[in-house]
């Protein structure tokens, strides 16, 4: 759409219009004798000789041994003693209506544009690892694997793998796809660095006992060294006998077979519009302990509709079964409780408080930045920002402030630290340590050099910009101006990775993991290039590094010292230790302004959508990740005809506050 | 610029006898000037303040903090608060606001939470408030204010490239104007909106405001000259054909004299005929722009962000699209009647029927 387009359409000239038609052609055939040659000429690739090879050159790292050379003296364990999950009222059979942002790009599950919102259906939350992390006692409970031991010491873990685990095509699962998983991760076929680095530095061996016992080890031991192994996933070697240097079109869509309940048929896949899983019907885990309640329904149903205001009239039609109720808006608003649906019964309200590592909303500031790297400055931010403003009024007191940057850990968050809470005259203070002073013509705060005190204030999420400019309004109030700039996504994340920012909000996504991870985020290594010298002094000449996940560019050398102590630790209590020393030099340094945290979730279902007496799991992070619910299709009946006939129930507005 | 010569005063004449887009003329104006001077009738800022004896005009002063009006705060004064102190206490001292007292920036509930407030004449939100609670009048009035400025900005550059480049190409015609004419045709070929999204996405912006809104016009205007070429090239091309063109060449006049005092004002009459119609889709753009979320930087007040806001929220507040989309209805009509009224009065044909 031209700005002069409506004007000037009708003397685009012929010229032009021949030339179009000729590209057009143009690239139309290319398209066509390019497609042709592809499918006439595919070569099929063979690359069992190349895995051989690949594990011959590691022999370090890939040991083949037999079942004699198992140590005898392990402590197997199996979690079996853990509760079921789910409700045996479950019952199978029905769809499920849910919807997708965006159509995925691909079926793979790693690679580029792997990492999307349709991953976790095919992934994610869907498909079995060795064990998982029961949801309600944080222990593991088992999966693929039918018993484990620990062998602290030589940092190892030893796991008997369920000899009746079946690929969804049939193959059974055996140690060859375990081994064949470090292969496929290391492997620069797939282009996916972050895979190469996780497999190829955070693991140091893989001994095959025999079809079904294997043994894996890490270079640290640690208190939790169990979920580095536990939460691993085969890779079919099968399928992937094709691998080579086309993997990422080769395998664009098709579904590699897979350990979950749910697969998706090539007829199923409508490009652009809608997706469907299938459940399987002999589904090898169906009858087991932990999986037998869950993934009820028959046929998942995934529609692509883009805005979240016509997923919404979508759900009030009824063509999806379930929608999230987080924002306040559709809480109290749109779907308020004197509804007619709500009213009549018809859908569901329902809050489930639970407990999970905390996403990190906050802002991150970029310390190496002038005046920003200035202590007095950061934290006078830290006191400049009415969080808690947002927080009553934005979010209707919903939400909480959060106070470190790791809440959620249980015992390994701080007990007692609180944020800087929000204060004109602390934060004028700390400006004025600053050589912050005297306020110009519009109110901003002005130093000697004539310098305002003005930051650029950056997101990636659209949804916040408001958020943004209330923080702006509030901060103006002690002399600070926050340039607000909305980005999208994509060009927020680039832009603190590659540490362009000023100020930034924004979020990490933490799963559930035991304690905080420290190293990632406030390590000098993944600030700068040799940040500091060897005598421990602040080298004049480093450079910073960008792509990681340091945004604050924070480097202390104490900091760096504990974090690797940390990280080297086996011990609980003086992880705890560490952890807290750490999180209190983070707080004094005031490179991060922790922002709100949702201590629950909240849903709207349709009433035929079920949910066990407990509703969900107490670490769960969403309604749907553990697949507890069901559709019950005679309710499903009643209910349609009841809404035909003006037949009301009892309206069911609940609050599962048990974890709060 | 131009000597009114009794051609155009008979086409002025013939305007105003266009009594709609006559009418639409002076309503475009009064809304102009109502826009300009916003400051005098929406604004948090107080008009006058009566304090110990002293006169305050704050309206476009520098930012008078809490402590000169006797508060305990250094920041920017709450005028209204001050207002209302002030008729508590029963002192001497007043302050008098204006009709609309909100800015477009400033959060402002009766509720203690952010929520679309429907209009309320009491409490001065004649249009109510939008979803983070900000008068949604004063959003309306500065958005209009800055749509037109950018429209008009916007024009006069795009006319300034299309005129200069157009006569040029038009007026030394050769290989000059063959080469032009292909860049042109390749360039105007590249899609528009998405060259605006991309460009956009891609600047940093440590710029203040101001000038981002000044690199999205540069950007706009630079995907958007080549329509006005065409018309300019072909108008030259008959008017340098003509004997005072001649003329003027053998008089010694140079090239720029020749396009700009000879050429350029006869064929004047194109270029007005077609400005209300850029003004008007430079305003849809903008608009479509902000809608899309790649327009103005926010909390630019915009009238796209104001309908995006108002069809996200269509059966809780409806007032916010119904505001949003009157405003724009009606501004896009004026602007369409005052260009239907141009175009009839410089056609040379008097008697045809005005549909």
């Amino acid at each position: 759409m031209s700005v002069l387009t409506e004007v000037h359409m009708n003397i685009l000239n012929r010229s032009t219009l021949i030339l179009l038609a000729c590209l057009s052609l143009l690239l139309n055939a290319c398209g066509g004798s390019d497609s042709e040659e592809q499918v006439g000429t595919v070569e099929t690739i063979d690359n069992t000789q190349e895995v051989q090879d690949y594990y011959a050159s590691k022999p370090g790292f890939f040991k083949f041994k037999s079942l004699a050379d198992l140590p005898v003296d392990l402590t197997w364990q199996d979690g079996s003693h853990l509760p079921e999950i789910g409700s045996d009222r479950a019952v199978k059979g029905g769809t499920e209506y849910s919807r997708l942002q965006d159509f995925p790009r691909t079926l793979r599950i790693v690679g580029p544009d792997s990492n999307g919102s349709f991953r976790q259906f095919i992934l994610d939350y869907t498909t079995l690892q060795l064990g998982h992390r029961h949801p309600d006692e944080f222990e593991y409970y088992p999966a693929l694997a039918e018993s484990w031991a620990v062998d602290k010491e030589n940092k190892t873990v030893y796991v008997k793998l369920d000899p009746y685990a079946r690929w969804s095509d049939g193959e059974s699962i055996t140690a060859d796809d375990y081994v064949f998983m470090f292969f496929f991760f290391q492997s620069s076929y797939i282009v996916a660095p972050w895979y190469n680095n996780w497999y190829g530095t955070q693991y140091t061996n893989i001994t095959r006992y025999n079809d079904h016992t294997i043994s894996i080890s890490i270079p640290d031991a640690k208190p939790d060294m169990d979920a580095r192994v536990l939460e691993l996933r085969p890779m079919p070697q099968h399928f992937y006998s094709e691998l080579g240097d086309d993997f990422v079109e080769r395998y664009q869509w098709k579904f590699q077979p897979t350990t979950a309940a749910y697969v998706v048929k090539q007829e199923d896949i409508k490009k652009g519009q809608s997706i469907t899983l299938t459940r399987q019907k002999d589904w090898w885990a169906k009858d087991k302990k932990f999986w037998r309640y869950r993934y009820n329904m028959d046929r998942l149903h995934l529609s692509v509709i883009r805005d979240t205001p016509k997923v919404f009239e979508s759900f009030k039609r009824g063509d999806i079964d379930q929608f999230g109720l987080n924002l306040a808006e559709y809480w109290y608003d749109k779907l308020p409780n004197d509804d007619s649906d709500v009213a009549s019964g018809y859908i569901h309200k329902s809050v489930y408080y639970n407990q999970h590592p905390r996403p990190t909303y906050g802002l991150w500031i970029n310390s190496s930045k002038p005046l920003l790297d200035d202590n007095n400055i950061r934290i006078g931010i830290n006191h400049a920002t009415n969080w808690q403003l947002v927080i009553d009024k934005f979010f209707r007191g919903d939400y909480a402030r959060m106070q470190t940057s790791s809440d959620g850990y249980g015992e390994f968050s701080h007990p007692t630290l609180k944020s800087h809470e929000y204060s004109i005259d602390r934060a004028q203070e700390y400006f004025a340590k600053a050589g912050f002073t005297d306020r110009g013509p519009d109110g901003i705060l002005v130093n000697s050099e004539g310098q305002r005190l003005g930051f650029t204030l950056s997101t990636g999420y659209e949804s916040l910009k408001d958020v943004l400019t209330i923080l702006k309004e509030e901060a103006s109030k002690a002399g600070i101006e926050f340039r607000i700039e909305v980005l999208d996504g994509t060009a927020g994340w680039k832009k603190v990775q590659e540490k362009q920012h000023d100020i930034h909000l924004a979020a990490f996504n933490v799963s559930l993991e035991m304690y905080p991870r420290f190293w990632e985020t406030y390590h000098s290594d993944n600030a700068y290039d040799d940040a500091f010298l060897d005598d421990g002094s602040v080298n004049a000449d480093r450079q910073l590094k960008t792509q990681t996940n340091n945004l604050e560019t924070l480097a202390i050398a104490e900091m760096d010292k504990m974090i690797e102590a940390y990280r080297a630790s086996d011990d609980k209590q003086e992880m705890k230790d560490l952890a807290f020393k750490m999180t209190e030099m983070h707080h004094e340094f005031g490179s991060f302004v922790p922002g709100f945290y949702q201590p629950f979730y909240r849903i709207g279902h349709w009433r035929w959508i079920r949910y066990p007496e407990n509703f969900n799991l107490k670490h769960s992070r969403t309604a749907g990740e553990y697949y507890v619910h069901w559709i019950d299709p005679q309710i499903k009946e009643e209910t349609l005809s009841a809404m035909k006939d003006d037949i009301t129930f009892a309206p069911e507005i609940n609050i599962y506050d048990q974890h709060k | 610029m131009f000597n009114l010569n009794p051609q155009t005063l008979k086409k002025i004449r013939r305007f105003r006898q266009i009594k709609r887009g006559y009418y639409s003329f002076i309503g475009i104006c009064i809304l102009l000037f109502a826009v300009m001077i916003g400051e005098l009738w929406i604004n948090s800022r107080a008009l006058i303040v009566s304090y110990e004896g002293q006169l305050y005009f704050p309206t476009y002063a520098d930012y008078h903090p809490g402590t000169d009006f006797g508060l305990d705060y250094n920041y920017e004064t709450n005028y209204r608060d001050l207002q209302a102190m002030f008729e508590q206490e029963g002192s001497d001292n007043w302050v008098l606001m204006p009709l609309v007292p909100y800015n477009a920036f400033e959060n402002h509930t009766s509720i203690g939470i952010y929520k679309p407030e429907a209009p309320d004449f009491k409490l001065r939100h004649f249009l109510g408030t939008d979803t983070t609670s900000r008068d949604i009048l004063a959003r309306l009035v500065y958005g209009t204010r800055i749509a037109l400025l950018f429209a008009i900005a916007f024009m006069l550059a795009v006319y300034l490239i299309g005129i200069s480049i157009g006569c040029a190409m038009g007026y030394f015609g050769g290989t000059f104007d063959l080469v032009f004419q292909r860049l042109i045709e390749i360039w105007s070929n590249i899609p528009f909106l998405y060259m605006v999204i991309i460009v956009f996405s891609v600047i940093p912006s440590i710029f203040s405001i101001p000038v981002r809104i000044g690199i999205l016009l540069t950007v706009m205007v630079l995907f958007s000259w080549t329509g006005m070429t065409y018309y300019m090239r072909t108008e030259t091309y008959k008017e340098k054909a003509r004997d005072y063109t001649a003329a003027a060449k053998v008089i010694g006049a140079s090239n720029t004299r020749i396009i700009f005092r000879h050429i350029l004002p006869n064929v004047i009459s194109t270029l007005v005929t077609f400005m209300p119609f850029t003004i008007v889709s430079a305003i849809s753009s903008i608009t479509a722009l902000d809608f899309l979320g790649f327009g103005l930087p926010a909390p630019t007040p915009s009238l796209g962000e104001l309908l995006k806001q108002g069809t996200a929220n269509l059966r809780t507040a409806e007032w916010i699209v119904t505001s949003a989309f009157i405003t724009l209805v009606l501004l896009l009509t004026l602007v369409t009647f005052i260009g239907e009224a141009v175009r009839e009065s410089f056609d040379p044909k008097q008697y045809t029927v005005y549909k």
